[in-house]
């Protein structure tokens, strides 16, 4: 073995220098992800860009099918008799500045197909259609830059919706985008940072693109990391293993740098949710929350009831149309002994009522009750002799005689 | 004075979980050279100690139920104040003082510099966390639908009654039983809504936001477990924060934390910390370990009717903590037989009998799509799901060699049992069409996933870390 003197050890890397570098490769990921992203979706230019088109609810027009202008959007209702709805808005604008038309709608259900239409003053005749995209009830924003037909000066546009619903869909306006590299980071963003509440689904976890985010974050920032895992682990091999560096820490830091920012932007929505929820219910006692909650008119009358009924547990049977009243009345009627059909609007035959059980009605079609002759009826059933202790509008507390 | 009862609803379970595991002399011996004293002992115990303790309190609830005796607060309080006070005499006050060193290690830790920094970030992060969801949780009326229509619905009826009174079915009902009761679901178990009767016992009067007040604390003790188990298993102090940290940070663990009142959070951390608890009896064979992990997972049908599948995914496991030669091999013929089934099932070569699954795997490619989307695409998860596969590929050869093998297959069989629900569904999809039931199955096993992935990263980075000289400040680590 050579005596001869070694060569001196290389530097090592200390821990807190690794993580700073590994951090800074992730930064360099996210900007390079980024440019990559503008790059292909940008169609606009990058800077000086027109600013986009805005038209609200007020600007549209609904030439075939039912609606009505509501606060911030036109409902539409009912299509016509050839199942149609057009919402028509006039515009102006140079086609080759706007690649994107983007329509606010929501609660498109499946079975409607929507389309965009539009003329320009090129051929101001000929009406051109261009199928759109639905999902989670929403339009997708169409790109028809590269449509032949999208040339000269927009002068009208049109939101075609065909086939039949029942429950309103919303409109509340639509956008023309220039597609500029700020406008996207601009959508971007607005989407990632949008505040989402709770809804009767959040229990479930959140769907994908409900909150109308057409670049998932959780996907985005794990094409950042893993870029960002591929470029330190060269880095680690080309500069760092020789110094003694570590490849783990620094891949454990870039992991936990997106996770960390997932989870900020989780933070930032629990921080407002929770500061709703204490406007809404902080420092009221929990009747007054119920009062306040969102089916507080229930329980103002579901009070009323428990006023009239005699101390639990008396029988009590609870109709209604909607499942969401049957359960919620149930659920504040306890202790008393409760009875509802969780799957159906149907109530049990009258053979299955005694003397001195309850019902509750509330919002539920098909039940009579015959105020002269004190008869209770339902659906086709064979009546009951009933007394009527609580009347209010569509809500009833009757006693079985 | 409701602030304080609210407390002392939460307290008294916790001290009497802890005291009945210090009496039990758990958690003994640590990990391989750790000496009497396991590292993470305290963390553990805390941790676990809430969960027994609220498994005691409803084990008595029953009790006082059968025997004919009225839930009122002394009745129900008596063992708990027993146990806490078998607490406080077995803590004594030199260990008293020791914990208490201990803990204030945790806010000042015994290292320097950018770990510092992290650590008092990480434990600032997780308290703004707990805060928010404690906020939003004792706020907040009962909210998600089957806490009102399922859950509840029994604990109003038990607390203002006094006892626990039989849920039916319909049929039984309308037949005229007399003295039972109905709601969506009579079938549930009695844990959860115990659970909630407890907090309206102490409080001495219904109100379904201080009933939610179990849920944060629930998930506070299992990132207390979490960092615990990581400190007794060799993951150093900030490694065992990390790993409780990606746990509390789970959206969806959070939001059932915040929207309380499902079964799924209780059940969640009884099966973690059944399964944790087998893992650590399979490393040292300490017998308490085995009792205790038997313990929570018979504890499991207890919390939720999926509960008894559950249990089940832990059998695998056992078979290989029980058999370290030939468990493994039996435990993959199990998990082969089962995910044969499970192709054959959803590409229809097989079918089942109609009633046993509920949906049926019509649309597998549905299925499997719906998975992805919101394992991958939703921000359900932030990047578990990720860093799962990476990792079960980085680290494939060590998830099948000792010691990580046993609890690699209890994750597999979790996640099996995850598909079963992906592919066939249940009641609650065909009413909600955009409802992610396996989120919800998945979320069962988060904690096992996150605890073997620190593990794997452990074992991957350990042979770089080794030869590395120690400094002063890395080799010093905290006993909490």
């Amino acid at each position: 073995m050579s005596e001869s003197a070694a060569p001196a050890p290389p530097t090592s890397v200390s821990p807190a220098r690794q993580c700073a570098v590994a951090a800074t490769v992730f930064l360099a990921s996210l900007v390079a992800c980024a440019a990559v992203y503008l790059a292909l979706n940008a169609h606009g230019p990058w800077f000086a860009a027109p600013s986009a088109l805005r038209w609200t609810a007020r600007n549209l027009t609904a030439n075939r099918g039912t609606a009505q202008l509501a606060t911030d959007s036109l409902m539409v209702t009912a299509p016509d008799a050839a199942h149609s709805v057009v919402i028509a808005l006039g515009t102006s604008f140079l086609a080759r500045d706007y690649p994107v038309i983007a329509w606010d709608a929501s609660g498109i259900p499946p079975n409607v197909g929507a389309a965009l239409l539009w003329y320009s003053d090129i051929s101001s005749s000929r009406v051109f259609r261009r199928a759109l995209t639905v999902e989670a009830g929403r339009i997708m924003p169409v790109d028809v830059a590269d449509d032949r037909a999208w040339l000269g000066r927009i002068r009208g546009l049109a939101l075609v919706l065909q086939g039949s619903f029942s429950q309103p869909i919303a409109v509340r306006g639509a956008m023309a985008k220039p597609m500029s590299a700020l406008e996207l980071l601009q959508d971007a963003s607005r989407a990632w940072l949008k505040f989402e509440p709770w809804s009767g689904s959040s229990i479930n976890g959140l769907v994908p693109g409900l909150a109308g985010e057409s670049l998932p974050l959780p996907a985005a920032l794990a094409v950042v990391a893993a870029l960002a895992g591929l470029a330190y682990a060269g880095l680690w091999r080309w500069k760092l293993r020789s110094r003694g560096a570590a490849i783990g820490s620094g891949l454990a830091v870039i992991f936990m740098a997106a996770w960390v920012l997932l989870d900020a932007r989780w933070q930032w929505n629990l921080l407002r949710q929770a500061d709703a929820t204490v406007a809404l219910y902080g420092g009221k006692s929990w009747q007054e929350r119920h009062l306040a909650a969102e089916d507080g008119a229930l329980f103002a009358f579901i009070s009323e009831v428990r006023a009239k009924l005699p101390p639990p547990p008396a029988r009590v049977f609870v109709a209604a149309d909607l499942a969401y009243f049957r359960h919620r009345a149930a659920y504040h009627l306890y202790p008393y002994d409760v009875y509802y059909d969780p799957g159906s609007t149907a109530l049990p035959p009258p053979s299955a009522f005694r003397k001195d059980d309850y019902l509750v009605v509330y919002r539920r079609q098909g039940v009579q009750y015959d105020t002269a002759q004190q008869r209770l009826s339902w659906d086709g059933e064979a009546p009951l002799n009933a007394e009527l202790l609580l009347n209010a509008s569509g809500a009833a507390l009757l006693r079985i005689r | 004075m409701d602030a304080a009862l609210l407390i002392l609803s939460v307290a008294l379970p916790w001290c009497a979980g802890c005291g009945l595991l210090l009496a039990a002399g758990w958690p003994g011996r640590g990990a391989p050279g750790a000496g009497d004293r396991p590292a993470g002992a305290v963390a553990l115990v805390l941790g676990y100690g809430y969960f027994a303790g609220l498994l005691v309190l409803t084990v008595w609830m029953r009790l006082l139920s059968v025997a004919g005796v009225g839930f009122g607060r002394a009745a129900v309080v008596a063992p708990l104040v027993a146990l806490g006070a078998l607490a406080a005499y077995l803590v004594r006050w030199r260990r008293a003082s020791r914990a208490l060193a201990l803990a204030a290690s945790i806010v000042r830790p015994p290292f320097a510099g950018w770990r510092r920094l992290v650590w008092l970030l990480l434990l600032g992060w997780l308290a703004l966390r707990f805060a928010t969801l404690a906020v939003e949780a004792g706020t907040r009326p009962l909210y998600p639908w089957d806490a009102w229509s399922q859950w509840a619905t029994k604990a109003r009826v038990w607390y203002e009654l006094g006892r626990i009174i039989p849920f039916v079915p319909a049929d039984a009902w309308l037949a005229g039983a007399p003295g039972v009761y109905f709601d969506a679901s009579p079938a549930n178990p009695a844990t959860v809504p115990l659970v909630q009767a407890w907090t309206a016992i102490m409080l001495g009067r219904w109100d379904d936001s201080a009933t939610n007040w179990p849920w944060p604390f629930m998930l506070v003790a299992l990132a207390l477990a979490m960092y615990g188990m990581l400190r007794d298993r060799g993951v150093l102090p900030l490694g065992s924060l990390i790993g409780a940290y990606l746990v509390a940070s789970l959206p969806l663990l959070d939001t059932h934390a915040a929207l309380a009142g499902y079964a799924d959070l209780p059940l969640c951390a009884t099966y973690s910390l059944a399964a944790l608890a087998l893992y650590r009896w399979a490393s040292g064979r300490e017998g308490r370990d085995g009792v205790l992990a038997v313990l929570l997972a018979l504890a499991c049908p207890a919390i939720e009717l999926s509960g008894s599948a559950w249990a089940l995914t832990l059998v695998p496991g056992a078979i290989a903590a029980f058999e370290p030669r030939r468990g493994p091999r039996i435990a993959a013929w199990i998990l082969g037989i089962v995910a044969v089934a499970l192709v054959g099932l959803a590409t229809g070569t097989l079918s089942i009998p109609d009633g046993i699954l509920q949906g049926g795997a019509s649309q597998p490619s549905a299925a499997w799509r719906s998975l992805l989307d919101s394992f991958l695409l939703a921000d359900n998860w932030h990047l578990l799901w990720y860093g799962t596969i990476l990792l079960a590929i980085v680290g494939a050869r060590r998830l099948v060699a000792p010691p990580l093998a046993q609890l690699a297959i209890v994750a597999l069989s979790g996640l099996a049992w995850v598909l079963v629900v992906a592919m066939f569904g249940n009641d609650l999809a065909s009413w909600f069409p955009e409802a992610r039931v396996a989120d919800r199955a998945a979320l069962i096993t988060a904690p096992v996933l996150i605890f073997l992935g620190v593990l794997v990263w452990r074992e991957l980075t350990a042979r770089e870390a080794a030869p590395a000289p120690p400094s002063p400040a890395s080799a010093l680590t905290v006993d909490a």
